[in-house]
């Protein structure tokens, strides 16, 4: 089948909005509904894409595809997974202030970690080799099934964060954000719930770092700097924190309007594509972070029902 | 020390003084209220026997690099080189301590001040040491104009603690990216002369780093004195300890709030001068930082500011020293923050609750 008719640009743009839909949603479950400062989303998700690739490059795998990819993208989400139990192990007791230096921190050590240990990961020459675990002909072909792969991911990673909302664990994860110490004195192991929820996340995280490797097929220190966290983040606070939809819809309000809509659809001289969109890009998303929280702080979608209608029993 | 009637606010709501002296009066030996009672006439606070252990400790080690080569390289360098840390760090802590805000876009005010100070520069053609204390106070303008625009807003919507830092975090992105529509892509640098050298203990320093390194100093010996001794620092501690209490006593929050919000920022703004003019200027200048001004803050909180200044100081002897020993700077960075992370678990919630006031 000819895929003529397809812009490349469009497939790996799209797959950056999909990506970022899915750290916006397991950033929803952290921040939103159990309130632990997480900004340091590029350290989890830079701590799946180099253990990924890594092993993928570096390690001389005794089997060939897509056992190579699937062990390496498994040992990715382990790393990462571990690395976010350690994390919120540390930042368990803290309050925002010391999330926010915990996850920071973290975020630093991975950064510093991938470009002094440049025989394994290339430091800031970056490292190439990884590729598709298939191979369907062309680029385009093996990419667009990519994105339809990390499309089915992000879909169940949306349907895991809706099902976290409807059992009694989902339950702990908001009272541990409304009031923890009250839910500590109800018998509730809190400590164990934000470890389990970390690695979790995290895990995931990885996961979605491990598949944009594969999808870029090079390793660059430049990817871990502060646009990912900054993309899951602002998405979610104008989608809304506490809603399941939150950050599916602010995510392609921002990332996509920027990524597709500007790119693709509006006129503008190239050479502003090679600075100043960026640039524009990150100023305003933090700028939307302000207002919106000045202005709207619980998003466009509102509160969570259950609020809503604690707050209607309680008016009537 | 001036009575409660002194520091009557005329422009704020008016207020049961009565009522407010009674509690001045109340259970004032310990906790919050001891602060407000200090600002309506009650004797400050002494420092701890800590200031002269770290005295001590310091002149221990000038003793010790006089003898040891690497010790006194550790010793200058880390002490010049990174005064700006320690400016840096003090700003960000007295914003911290008294007002409780963990201001993450205090990285660009920090940025702001080598900007300011490179634009003043070259436009003026004036020199650096002319330029640095314009650049400071634009700096601190600059950080007053960001919490009347933005925190002080916040603050009055009832922005929730975690959202506060996520606004902080939105603003500093915004000023980072910003910046470069205003001062241009490009990596700037000072048009000046190559700095005289200065030998101290046989290492040769440039003299911008000693006057860095004095800077430092003094700004630490004026906002100790200030916050501890002068009426001002009182009404800001009672602001910190608690705010309606003081208001209810005659405190003026939002002159007290804007001079702190100034003071915090013509040290960052100083500090951003002199990073500066140590290397370049680009929009990552401030938040290559801040991680470790956030860290440094944090543990050197757990004492008071001087705390902060110390542990600033250390932090610096110790990047030096390991940069020395391993050949490359990320790798001291790195135990650091390891370092720092132990001690934020092994502090656990008291470390972030105690370096508020």
């Amino acid at each position: 089948m000819s895929l003529d008719w397809l812009d490349a640009f469009l497939v790996s743009g799209t797959f950056g909005v999909v990506e970022i839909v899915g750290l916006g949603l397991l950033l929803h479950l952290q921040v939103g509904l159990t309130r632990i400062a997480n900004f340091g989303v590029v350290g989890f998700w830079g701590l799946g894409l180099y253990t990924f690739g890594v092993l993928y490059v570096q390690v001389d795998w005794p089997f060939g595809e897509p056992w190579q990819f699937l062990f390496s993208a498994l040992a990715a989400s382990l790393a990462a997974a571990l690395a976010g139990l350690v994390v919120a192990w540390l930042i368990a007791d803290l309050d925002s202030d010391g999330a926010l230096v915990g996850t920071l921190g973290f975020s630093a050590i991975v950064l510093i970690l991938a470009t002094t240990q440049d025989q394994l990961t290339g430091g800031a020459l970056g490292l190439g080799g990884l590729g598709f675990p298939y191979d369907l002909g062309t680029t385009k072909a093996n990419e667009l099934l990519w994105l339809a792969l990390m499309t089915a991911l992000v879909g169940l990673i949306l349907g895991y964060v809706w099902w976290v909302h409807r059992t009694p664990y989902g339950r702990l994860l908001i009272a541990i954000g409304s009031n923890e110490p009250l839910a500590r004195s109800m018998g509730k192991h809190t400590t164990g719930a934000k470890l389990t929820l970390f690695a979790i996340t995290c895990g995931l995280m990885g996961l979605l770092g491990a598949m944009h490797g594969v999808m870029v097929r090079f390793l660059d220190i430049g990817s871990l700097d502060v646009g990912i966290t900054l993309a899951a983040l602002a998405g979610l606070i104008l989608g809304g924190t506490a809603r399941v939809w939150g950050a599916v819809i602010g995510v392609l309000l921002t990332v996509g309007l920027f990524d597709i809509v500007i790119q693709f659809y509006v006129p503008l001289p190239q050479e502003w594509f090679t600075q100043a969109i960026p640039v524009l890009r990150e100023a305003v998303f933090g700028a939307l972070l302000v207002v919106v929280l000045l202005f709207r702080p619980q998003g466009l979608l509102g509160q969570m029902r259950r609020s809503k209608l604690i707050r209607a029993m309680h008016d009537g | 020390m001036d009575r409660p009637a002194r520091l009557a606010s005329t422009d704020e709501p008016a207020v049961d003084r009565d009522v407010a002296a009674q509690h001045v009066e109340g259970p004032t030996t310990s906790g919050h209220h001891n602060v407000v009672a200090e600002s309506s006439g009650r004797s400050p606070r002494r420092p701890g026997r800590t200031t002269s252990i770290l005295v001590a400790a310091a002149v221990g080690l000038v003793v010790l690099a006089s003898l040891s080569d690497f010790v006194a390289k550790s010793l200058v360098i880390g002490a010049t080189e990174n005064a700006a840390l320690v400016l840096a760090a003090l700003g960000f802590a007295l914003l911290y301590r008294l007002t409780g805000l963990l201001n993450v876009a205090y990285a660009e005010t920090i940025t702001l001040g080598g900007y300011f100070a490179v634009w003043l520069s070259s436009s003026l053609g004036w020199g650096f040491y002319a330029v640095v204390l314009p650049a400071g106070i634009l700096a601190g303008l600059l950080s007053v104009g960001t919490y009347l625009a933005i925190f002080r807003v916040a603050k009055r919507r009832r922005v929730g603690d975690l959202e506060m830092i996520a606004m902080s975090f939105g603003l500093s992105i915004f000023l980072r990216h910003g910046l470069q529509f205003i001062f241009g892509y490009q990596v700037q640098f000072f048009d000046i002369a190559p700095p005289d050298t200065i030998s101290v203990l046989g290492v040769g320093v440039p003299s911008f780093r000693l006057l860095a390194l004095a800077s430092v100093a003094l700004l630490s010996i004026l906002i100790y004195q200030f916050i501890q001794r002068t009426r001002y620092g009182l009404q800001i501690r009672a602001l910190a300890s608690n705010e309606g209490l003081a208001q209810a006593s005659g405190v003026r929050p939002l002159t007290v709030t804007l001079l702190i919000w100034f003071v915090a920022g013509l040290a960052g703004g100083l500090a951003g001068a002199f990073y500066g003019v140590g290397s370049s200027v680009s929009p990552l200048l401030g938040s290559r930082q801040l991680l470790l001004v956030l860290l440094v803050v944090l543990v050197g909180g757990i004492w008071d500011l001087l705390g902060v200044v110390w542990v600033g100081v250390a932090t610096g002897i110790a990047l030096t020293a390991m940069t020395l020993q391993f050949g490359d700077g990320l790798y001291s960075s790195l135990v650091l923050i390891f370092a720092f992370l132990a001690v934020l678990k092994v502090r656990g919630r008291r470390l972030t609750a105690g370096t508020k006031v």
